[in-house]
């Protein structure tokens, strides 16, 4: 837990590069990167998608993604020893049995066709040479240490018979059954829910305590790193910009790039001074602060009034057999005024989602009405559609697989202007660029197609989508939880200049609490297919009702280190 | 629901199939320009004699009426009676099935013998010589049409150099797997080629997978890397394509049959619909058309069971 990296470092990484051999000759990917690692240390990685983080950690244990790839200098040396120039034998006996990998996408990585119990003991047999009973008997103890409830019986289920939490487990299972030195967990909390999260972050924690592992944790979180790393080393562009204790990182960043980080990490004050990363997109970074928009005048009428909604799936059942049913919404009752920001927040599977969809008549609904200014969805569908089509546009979670691949920017936001005639054909080109603006594109990307565009300028053109017919209400859809943390930041602000210049109604739903907290006015929590709170964002936030709500806010992990992370009590999170 | 409780209902599916193909195989066969009896008497038949067979196999009946005898033989397990060899039609097939069955069998497992290893090999070695000597090879597979495959192995292997003989079936177990074996490998040599393309795409893509960068994170060695994660991924995709293939196989032993005079169901049927033996094309093409829905079912048998995943 030393703030300075112990005299004799277990892990000792020194001018690592890594190249790329391509068409336009070779090109740096990690440049000269230095890092220690103390035993029982956990040193947070911190960076952005891009910045070589994954990359770094691939290289020390040489598992490259590509042949097109490889290390060109430097030396990684364990517990003295140079793994750079190690045969492929000794390196085999380094994976696993020394340093340990557990990967953000534990659906992807745990084999689907293997039991979870076989792939834990697979590791067990290569480095201890243990036979197949004695590495069953030690995978079963392991997984009863990552917390496992029936280790002996679950041995044998496969991976898609547990939740994404669950996986992640087995993923820890699997790394740790080699007695590792060294765990290197990549994201290994990005793809769960912030409960789950809160649980693996502490399972993590425990095991440095109780075997003193040292960790890597990559991620782009910073607050997962301010709950859980004593060192943290800030990368970008291939190199490490700035690295030194946590405290010391957080409380006065040095490099420029640590800072706008910092700062758009949503469980801060909003603070845009900070923001002056330089090669940004957009100018969204010299913005000016924004108020919060203000409280429109409580109209008569709710633009969109949801009474007592159900949709339910068939589950299994068939031709001879009774058909089951899920409820992915079992009774939700919600009003959406004009001019309101509604956030609705959840676990996945809570419901959200469906809602949503459910909210501009996406998804068939089974019981219950929804009614969009009056109108009808049950009463008079063919026209209420046709409203909503109009008046009403949605934002979706991926920004690339939500636009035609095929078409330029401006020929996607023509389509939807020409299918709605609200602007005439002579005046497409001039309202494409106004919307391109509006988002705070640059004109001149219209000719772009989506792959030639990176994550945030998708996005935004996927709002410049939405705004082209002109709508009243938008449904953002976990809009920005595929973007880096910066962009994430941009993207919400957009969001609320939008709100505050324009007529508009939105409905923001995200797994992430804080970003609600910051943009919107109302908070709708949901789980279970239930609507569990609702209320004013600060009211809920400050003083939450429900148990469940409480354990939702305990789990974010704070960038403050002192405001140290709730355990959410189990009973809550099993209700 | 259990996983394979499927193989108790799904049965019940096959049989609106089943009245689908007698309906389809009634009608087609009965459009066939020409007359059995005729065929049977030869040119110059008596128009009084042509009249009796007819009446005696009730060719003179309306067509509906004679479909509806059709089925209602075979709810009792009879196809009728053979207009030219004058026995059962399903006693007939009986004892043409085993060579057909044989060498649709065989060539399956030749042509999985064949592929698997070679995908492994080209995947293994991916964009590398023997990866493109393995594709290139293939292609030739595919582009060969089986009749002239059939006739040059026969002119090599049972000509120029006679380990094989050149046509026919044995009668002793060792006698007829020498027969079975030319035949199959033509089959093979092209069933092979469409499965080594695919297994081996299935190969290169779990090669790269987060599955097999696991694995090797956690120490396993290249080599059990690939048979005990890449391999079991890779079949569950390629189990459908050869289920497809078998289907169409089944209608090709025709073709391969004559060729090297399998004394098999393709043969007969070739010979029934040149006599006009209506029965008997019609009892053939009902046993290929449950055949192939038996391959089918049993195809997703197999996938259910080397996919956890897969709920039927």
């Amino acid at each position: 837990m030393s703030a300075t990296p112990a005299p004799d470092p277990l892990l000792s990484v020194r001018d690592l590069t890594v190249t790329v051999r391509g068409e336009a000759g070779e090109r740096t990917l990690i440049d000269g990167v230095s890092l220690d690692l103390a035993k029982g240390e956990i040193l947070g990685l911190v960076g952005e998608s891009g910045s070589g983080k994954s990359l770094l950690c691939r290289a020390l244990v040489r598992l490259l993604p590509s042949r097109a790839l490889a290390i060109a200098g430097g030396s990684v040396r364990l517990a003295g020893r140079e793994l750079t120039t190690a045969s492929t034998a000794e390196m085999e006996a380094v994976r696993g049995g020394a340093i340990g990998m557990i990967f953000q996408n534990p659906s992807s990585h745990l084999d689907p066709v293997m039991r979870v119990g076989d792939q834990i003991s697979e590791g067990v047999i290569f480095h201890r040479k243990l036979d197949r009973v004695a590495a069953r008997a030690e995978a079963v103890a392991i997984m009863e240490q990552v917390g496992f409830t029936d280790p002996a019986r679950q041995y044998s289920n496969y991976p898609h018979e547990f939740s994404g939490g669950m996986r992640q487990r087995a993923m820890i299972a699997v790394a740790l059954a080699c007695d590792p030195d060294i765990l290197i967990a990549d994201e290994p909390t990005t793809a769960l829910d912030v409960t789950i999260q809160a649980q693996i972050l502490r399972l993590l924690m425990e095991l440095r305590e109780r075997r003193g592992l040292s960790i890597i944790l990559i991620t782009h979180d910073l607050g997962v790193v301010a709950q859980t790393c004593d060192r943290i080393a800030v990368m970008r562009q291939g190199g490490v910009v700035e690295t030194g204790a946590k405290r010391q990182i957080l409380t006065s960043p040095q490099h420029p790039y640590t800072r706008a980080l910092i700062a758009s990490h949503p469980s801060m004050p909003v603070d845009y001074e900070a923001s002056e990363v330089d090669d940004q997109a957009s100018q969204a970074d010299q913005a000016q602060p924004f108020a919060p928009a203000p409280t429109p005048p409580l109209a008569p009428r709710p633009l969109v009034e949801i009474d007592d909604l159900q949709v339910r799936y068939p589950v299994g059942g068939g031709v001879f057999t009774r058909r089951r049913f899920f409820s992915a919404l079992a009774g939700v009752s919600l009003q959406i005024m004009p001019g309101e920001t509604v956030g609705i927040v959840g676990e996945s599977g809570s419901g959200k989602s469906t809602l949503a969809r459910a909210m501009l008549g996406l998804s068939p609904i089974s019981d219950g009405h929804v009614t969009f200014d009056g109108d009808s969805l049950r009463l008079t569908p063919a026209a209420t559609l046709a409203r909503m089509r109009r008046e009403a546009a949605m934002v979706f979670q991926d920004p690339f697989n939500s636009l035609n691949p095929r078409f330029t920017i401006g020929e996607t936001l023509a389509e939807v202007l020409r299918v709605h005639g609200k602007v005439a054909p002579s005046a497409i080109p001039a309202r494409v660029e106004e919307l391109l603006r509006l988002v705070e594109l640059d004109p001149a990307l219209a000719v772009r197609r989506p792959r030639q565009l990176s994550g945030g300028q998708c996005q935004r053109a996927g709002i410049a989508r939405a705004l082209a017919v002109d709508p009243r209400l938008i449904v953002a859809d976990e809009c920005v939880a595929a973007l880096d943390v910066t962009i994430q930041a941009q993207i919400v602000d957009l969001f609320r200049r939008l709100v505050a210049t324009m007529d508009l109604t939105l409905v923001f739903i995200a797994h992430d609490l804080a970003i609600v907290r910051h943009l919107c006015q109302r908070v709708v929590v949901m789980h279970h297919g239930r609507i569990v709170e609702e209320g004013p964002c600060a009211e809920v936030f400050a003083r939450p009702r429900e148990a469940y709500t409480a354990a939702l806010i305990a789990a974010i992990p704070d960038i403050d280190p002192d405001r140290r992370l709730l355990m959410p009590p189990a009973s809550v999170l099993s209700s | 629901m259990h996983r394979y409780s499927f193989i108790l209902t799904r049965p019940l599916q096959f049989l609106p199939v089943v009245f689908g193909v007698s309906l389809i195989t009634f009608i087609l066969v009965r459009l066939i320009p020409g007359d059995p009896a005729r065929v049977l008497l030869g040119a110059r038949a008596t128009p009084t004699a042509i009249a009796n067979i007819r009446a005696q196999y009730g060719l003179d009946e309306p067509l509906w009426l004679q479909y509806f005898y059709f089925l209602r033989n075979l709810l009792h397990g009879e196809m009728g009676t053979s207009i030219v060899y004058k026995i059962d039609v399903l006693r007939l097939i009986a004892t043409r099935i085993e060579p057909t069955l044989a060498l649709v069998v065989a060539s399956v497992v030749l042509s999985i013998l064949i592929a698997v290893p070679l995908a492994a090999l080209a995947a293994r070695h991916q964009g590398r010589p023997i990866d493109h000597v393995i594709r290139i090879v293939s292609t030739f597979g595919i582009g060969f049409p089986p009749f002239w495959l059939g006739l040059m192995l026969i002119i090599l292997l049972a000509v120029t150099v006679p380990i094989f003989p050149v046509s026919g079936y044995g009668d002793t177990l060792f006698q007829k797997l020498a027969h079975l074996f030319l035949p199959a490998l033509t089959i093979a040599l092209s069933l092979s080629t469409v499965l080594l393309r695919s297994l081996r795409a299935a190969m290169v893509d779990w090669l790269k997978s987060d599955v097999a960068t696991a694995a090797r994170a956690r120490g396993v060695p290249e080599s059990v890397v690939f048979w005990r994660h890449v391999l079991p991924n890779s079949i569950a995709p390629s189990i459908n394509l050869l289920a497809v293939n078998i289907g169409w196989l089944i209608g090709g032993t025709v073709v391969i049959e004559s060729i090297f005079a399998l004394p098999g169901m393709g043969q007969l049927l070739v010979r029934a619909i040149f006599s006009r033996d209506y029965m008997v094309v019609q009892g053939v093409a009902m046993v290929f058309a449950c055949a192939t829905v038996m391959v089918n079912f049993l195809a997703d048998i197999a996938t259910v069971a080397a996919d956890p995943r897969v709920k039927l």
